[in-house]
């Protein structure tokens, strides 16, 4: 006797379903619940995709337009965070196509790998091997921030979803529509060439 | 890598899979293959520390507070947007 199909699906817990099942049964005053929840995760997402701080609020208005919109169509399938950094990444791209954000280009590992002797170094710089609070400082973090919205697009909403955002590689690679083997390619380009611009900052400093 | 004797294929090799490695997304026999040749290899080890020390340092950036007025304007826009659900009916 064949199961049903629908056994096999692995149930999804979320802290986010009763609110958007009491939206989605007619509670739509509980809309700005979930505004509130995720505003400022929004937000931030978007300023770092933007420079702008004018832009990145523009983009949050029109997602949150766009997930009141489409918030019948949630099938509780996947985490509602997911769901929604997908119309996030999607309502970003599109408002970005339109503007005057960062040429595209790709990243190639050759550009990353020491292409000289001279580049190859033979100790661990101290800032690689201090304890982190002791590297840290606002001013890192600001240069940080500066190199990620100076990254290629495809692959700077791949570094913010994995390693800021905290989304696993499945998760990002549902969010962007992309294979699991392209989401990793992206990071560990988007990974090195922040290095790069890390090593640039304190071997400068 | 360059400078050193072993193969530097292998180097150009275990430099693709050093995000995956840090992730912890390799299988066993590539991870034993990246710690055996990181042990041998200083500028390997070298590039495998700056790049886990990229990813602590970028998961440490901070998130900004949304501005006041931003969130006013938001929560007006989502009270007085239409309601294709309702008007559907």
């Amino acid at each position: 006797m064949t199961a049903p199909k629908r056994a096999n699906r692995k149930e999804i817990k979320d802290k986010d379903f009763e609110l958007i099942r009491a939206i989605n049964s007619g509670q739509y005053d509980r809309f700005p619940d979930l505004v509130k929840r995720y505003e400022q995760k929004l937000y931030n997402f978007n300023l770092r995709m933007c420079r702008d701080a004018a832009d990145a609020e523009d983009i949050v208005q029109e997602t949150f337009l766009n997930v009141f919109k489409y918030l019948k169509d949630f099938r509780y399938e996947t985490k509602f965070k997911n769901w929604l950094y997908r119309v996030a990444a999607s309502t970003c791209i599109k408002k970005r196509r339109k503007s005057k954000f960062a040429p595209q280009r790709e990243l190639s590992l050759d550009e990353f790998y020491p292409q000289s002797e001279a580049e190859v170094s033979d100790q661990v710089p101290d800032w690689a091997q201090m304890p982190l609070d002791k590297v840290l400082s606002n001013e890192l973090l600001d240069k940080i921030n500066e190199a990620i919205v100076t990254l290629p697009e495809k692959y700077r909403l791949v570094i913010v979803l994995r390693d800021i955002e905290g989304f696993s590689t499945a998760e990002t690679a549902q969010i962007l529509n992309l294979s699991d083997a392209n989401v990793k390619v992206r990071l560990h380009r988007a990974r090195l060439f922040l290095r790069d611009k890390l090593k640039g900052y304190f071997e400068n400093d | 890598m360059i400078k050193d004797d072993h193969d530097h294929k292998h180097c150009l090799e275990l430099f693709e899979k050093l995000s995956e490695y840090l992730d912890n997304e390799l299988d066993e026999v590539t991870c034993q293959d990246i710690e055996k040749h990181i042990k041998e290899c200083v500028p390997c080890f070298v590039c495998l520390q700056t790049l886990k020390r990229t990813i602590e340092l970028c998961k440490q950036t901070e998130n900004r507070s949304v501005p006041e007025d931003f969130s006013r304007k938001l929560k007006e826009v989502i009270q007085n947007m239409p309601n294709p659900h309702l008007s559907a009916k």
